[in-house]
Parts: structure tokens; sequence; C-alpha cells
């Protein structure tokens, strides 16, 4: 068991991005083309795991050690706080976390004015600790989907979510009036693993960091 | 005896267990374990209160346990009183104000819970078992190797396998923060993204101040400054500054120390391990075993400790989470652990007195035996004693006063003579 390298990844879009990045330092895994409904994948030649689970999910599959690596959002990182090594921003998945309103009422009032205002969120721990720096109670409304719905049912005046076109928003006649954080897709570890496997994660995380300072030389 | 009753409503606070025989089996087969470890390399054992006053409590405290600490009202008169979070603290206290004329070193054990909040999630333990020693009036690198030895003895001495001991060392970090002179919460953001191993995170941070490159390059270096001893050298290459360079020499010294206890093997470098910063003042590390998550044992040197209650002193030390010990060593447990008793004595009839002799000698020759009692079935009795996990069942057959020998493991039998046992002439 404990001879292989184990990773969580995302299942979706984020995985595919992982697996083709993994591919450029000789991380494969053949078992994964095959159209199947299988949740781990091995390949036995090389000693390596995979684990598809959902994007939330990946850093506890994490922190207890189940996976040794994972690949995750930082939204995900910033919500849920846990104690886990993340040495390497991988530059895709590439999105923002904003405050957005109605546009009817930014024409209204002036964002630095808020005292005590009512958000709709999915990341509710990253909303309270955003506003409780800038002073500002909030009320939070914790929900799991449809975000942008919020406002215009009249649930909460604003909302915090993330965007990566911005289309979604504009539809629903919201606008952007605050960026919390940038968001990109972040390589993560086990502490444990870390030290009692350094040798191969260590390869691992020198490995794509060169494929990733290829990238930006070639930008 | 009808089973399908409705289960009580007796439940348990969130973060406490009850151990039923064969987990507790084990823990104290950890704790016995660690405590024989301790007793051969001369530690003695004390026994601290679980109650102190939170306000002297909290002189010990590091930040992260002072808010993770139960505390109420003591009504005899009205002070706040704490269960203590850590033991470390507590010994401290003892050495300071009672043993402060005793002979140094001092070298103490001890083994106890503690009760420490955490957050809001099922499943995590408020109520820690720790078993561990503190070393007190050494300052060289001599006496934190044999902390670290030690340590790696007691993963050996427990059958673990593949494991490894980091050792990190707080001055290093200190030295390459020392002229940065940035303020508190920058000084903090920066702290935690090496703690994270967050290069790209740290980066943007630097990027907001004017360092000069091989300042840059230091800061830039701990999230990635782990690994096998070629660490130190690459940190040496890397740092200038005095503090940094001494903390490498303190490393290197113990290194030494280790190879000649030969357990170099089991040591890895971590000079971006930023945990329990707000304590320790010099080499700190942490036992991990394969596919644990967290760590099982930690440590390291404390020397402004013990002041704080009022007798200067160097010290070192390190403690065993034996629940996190008992989840990842659970298996390996079984075949060692699971205490079996030797027998389960029954008597046909209403005469039990030849029985009762029976056990009464089994025990004196030092066998676990129990009487069954109950009025029941052979059968019933041989269920009961393979799920008990007994070893023998034996019958005093009335009225020859033989006895019937009944190994469960594979049914068995033979027949021997009450009067042979009595004499002690048998060996199960």
């Amino acid at each position: 068991m404990s001879d292989y390298i184990t990773f969580a990844l995302p299942k979706g879009r984020i995985m595919q991005d992982s697996m083709e990045l993994f591919a450029r330092i000789g991380i494969t895994c053949p078992e994964m083309n095959g159209d199947s409904r299988k949740l781990v994948f091995e390949n036995p030649d090389t000693k390596f795991r995979f684990m598809a689970v959902r994007a939330t999910d990946v850093p506890t599959y994490v922190e207890y050690g189940c996976a040794d690596l994972g690949v995750v959002g930082k939204d995900t990182l910033l919500e849920q706080g846990k104690d886990l090594y993340e040495p390497l921003d991988l530059k895709f998945g590439f999105c923002r976390m904003v405050v957005a309103e109605p546009g009817v009422l930014l024409r209204d009032e002036d964002p630095a004015s808020w005292s005590n205002i009512r958000v709709a969120t999915k990341y509710p721990n990253i909303t309270e600790r955003y506003f409780a720096e800038r002073g500002v109670q909030v009320e939070l409304i914790k929900l799991y989907g449809s975000i942008e719905l919020a406002p215009l049912v009249g649930l909460a005046e604003r909302i915090v979510d993330l965007v990566s076109t911005g289309a979604t928003m504009r539809e629903n006649g919201l606008v952007e009036v605050e960026t919390i954080a940038e968001i990109t897709s972040r390589l993560i570890i086990n502490r444990a693993s870390l030290k009692t496997k350094h040798q191969r994660i260590t390869r691992i995380i020198q490995d794509l960091e060169r494929v990733l300072a290829e990238d930006v030389a070639n930008d | 005896m009808n089973r399908h009753v409705i289960i009580p409503d007796a439940p348990l606070p969130r973060g406490v267990k009850d151990f039923l025989p064969n987990k507790a089996a084990k823990i104290e087969y950890l704790k016995q374990s660690l405590k024989d470890v301790f007793h051969r390399w001369a530690f003695r054992p004390i026994i601290p209160p679980s109650l102190e006053y939170l306000e002297v409590l909290e002189r010990g405290l590091g930040e992260g346990l002072r808010d993770r600490t139960f505390r109420f009202d003591d009504r005899q008169n009205g002070k706040l009183v704490a269960f203590s979070p850590d033991i470390t603290p507590q010994v401290a206290r003892i050495v300071a104000t009672r043993m402060k004329n005793a002979p140094l070193p001092i070298r103490l054990c001890y083994n106890g819970k503690v009760l420490r909040h955490t957050e809001q999630q099922a499943g995590k333990d408020r109520e820690i078992i720790q078993a561990g020693v503190e070393l007190i009036g050494l300052q060289g690198p001599e006496a934190d190797a044999e902390m670290i030895a030690m340590a790696i003895e007691c993963l050996q001495s427990l059958g673990a396998t593949e494991f490894t001991v980091d050792i990190g060392q707080v001055e290093f970090f200190h030295g390459i923060m020392d002229d940065l002179n940035l303020p508190g919460p920058q000084a903090l953001a920066v702290q935690q993204a090496i703690a994270r191993k967050d290069s790209s995170g740290l980066a943007d941070l630097l990027s907001e101040l004017s360092l000069e490159d091989h300042k840059y390059a230091e800061i830039m270096a701990l999230p990635r400054l782990f690994g096998g001893r070629e660490v130190l050298e690459r940190a040496a290459q890397i740092v200038a500054n005095d503090r940094s360079r001494r903390a490498l020499e303190n490393l290197r010294q113990i290194l030494a120390v280790l190879e000649t206890y030969g357990v170099e093997e089991h040591v890895t470098f971590d000079l971006g391990e930023l945990r329990g910063l707000g304590y320790h003042t010099g080499v700190t590390f942490q036992g991990f075993l394969t596919g644990m998550g967290s760590a099982v044992c930690s440590g390291g040197r404390y020397d402004s400790l013990t002041e704080r209650y009022g007798m200067p002193a160097p010290a070192t030390g390190f403690a065993f989470n034996l629940l996190n010990l008992l989840t990842s060593l659970d298996r390996d447990l079984e075949r060692t652990v699971v205490q079996s008793i030797d027998a389960l004595i029954l008597q046909n009839g209403p005469d039990k007195r030849s029985a009762q002799r029976l056990a009464r000698t089994l025990r004196s020759q030092g066998y676990a035996c129990a009487r069954d009692i109950i009025e029941r079935s052979l059968q019933d009795s041989l269920d009961y004693g393979r799920k008990m996990h007994f070893r023998y069942v034996m019958v005093v057959e009335d009225p020859t006063d033989n006895v019937r020998l009944i190994r469960l493991a594979d049914n068995a039998e033979q027949m021997i003579s009450l009067q042979a046992v009595l004499a002690g002439e048998l060996r199960l």
C-alpha cells in the first residue's frame, strides 16, 4: 500500500487539466482513459494512484492522509483553512472571488459606506473574514448553488461567489463591486506524506515547478 | 434475554470516547511500552493534577492552546480553574516551584489525559492521552539528541517500521526574519505562507517589500528546505546571518550524536517547519508514521518556560499522542495486545467448591481465570468463552473430580485429575 503515491483530484475539468500537466512530467494513468465509473485508478508500473472526489472533499482526503497529494482551488483552501502544505500554484482553473450586487443598488450607494449588510454565499468563512477585516457586519446566508438568484428574489442584497468570465452575473443584472481574491488551482500535500515520502514528492514538486516555469517563459 | 431493548438515551459530548476492553488493552500496552523506554533512559514518573488555576496555567501555554482550554468557576473561591490542555507547562511549574533545589539535570516522565477545544467538527478528539518526558537543566545539543533518539526508540519499541522524525530549528527562521523589521500582520502573513510551504503566496507578499536579493533568496528558500540531511548543506549555502548559521551548527551537532546512537536513518529535516513557534526556542521535532495524516509525537527545546514560574532553566522534551498512535498502529497491535484470558472454570451440580479451589490454584500460579457462575449448558459456556477470548474451558466433573480441559482454538480435549491440577502439575 504505502509504496504508492496517491492523488485526490476533483472530478471534471480540473482533473483533466491536472492529468495533462502530470503527463508532462511522466505521471500517467492509462486506466483512466477507459470509460469507467470507477473512483480509483492505478498505474501499477509507476506506483501512482488517483482518486476522483468532489472538489470540496479533496482537502479532507489529503488532510487525513488517504491521499498524499491533491489538486484543489484556492477558494476551497481559503474556505476550509485545513492544516496542509500547498507548495505550488498550478496556474490553471483561473477565476476570481468577488462581491457582487444588482446594478441598481450600486448606483444608489457607495460600498465604502456599508456597515451592516446581508450576503448570500457558498463561502461563509471567506465572506465573514473579508468583511470583518473591513469592519462591516454581515448577516450570512449559506447557499449551495445558484447564488446569483439570491439578490433577484430579495434573499440577500449581495453575494460573494466565484466568477470566471462574468457572463452569468451579467445576465442576471449583477455587477462586481470588489475582488476578494484571485483563485487558481493548487497542489496540496499531506504533512506526514511530505516527510515520510520526501524523495518522491520532492521530485514531483521540482518537476512541476520546472514545467510551470517553462510555461511562464513561453508566455 | 431480550437484547432488542430500546437504546437508553445516554449520549457523550463530542470529541470524547469510551474505550472498550480491546482498545483499552492497546492503549495500556502503548503506555507501558513508552514507560519502559522512558525508564531505560532514567526518567522518573510524576503525576500532575488535572485541575489548575487558569491564571497559573496560562503563564505556560502558547497562544494556540490558550484559546483551547476548558475553563470554569471554582465554587470554593470564585477563581477560574482549567483542565490542562498540555502537561509540559504543568511539569515546568512543578519543577520551578517544588523541585527548585533538586540537582540538575532533572529527568521526568508522565502520562495522562488532557482536554482541548477543537473546531466544531464531529469526530475530532477533545480528550487526548499524552505520554512524554521533560529533560530540565541541560543546554547542549546532546540533550536534544537524547530526546530525538528516545522518540525513535519509542517508535521502534512499538513495532513501527516506516516512520520519520522530522527535525526543525526555529532559530534558523528567526535569524532570517530578524533584520526585516516587518510590521506584525505582515510578519504573520509571511510566517503563515512559509508554514503552508506556499511559495507563490510568499512571493506575492514579498513583492510588496523591496528586499535585497540575498534576503529575498533566504526567505524564498524556506518553503523548500526539507528532506534528508543534504538540507543542512543546501541551507548553509543560502544563509549568511549568524543566528541562522548557529542554528545549522546546532543541528549538525545533534545529527552527530544521533549517528553515534545509530538512528540517523530515521530523521529528516525541515527548516520551514514553524509549528510551536510561540513555545519553542531551538530545535523542534515531530514523529510521523506512514499513512497517518498527523504527527504521533512532537517536541523540542523550550528554554524560557520554567522561567515563567520563577526558575530560569534550559529544557527540552517531547510527548506522544496515544490516540494518534492507536489509530495508526491499531491493526499491528491486534496480534501483540489482544489479551486472551487463560481459563473459564465451571462445575456441574450444586457444590462448586472444587471449581473454586481450582480457580484459586491457577490464579496463584499466575494464570488469568474466571468462574462461569451462571448455570447453563456446556455449549453456552463454550460460546461465551470463545466470544470473550478465553483460551480454555475447564469443567470439573462430579463426582469423579476429574477436570475436562477443552482448548477453544481447536476443541481438543483432555482429562486430568483435579488433584494433579491442585498440585500444580498443569501447564496451560
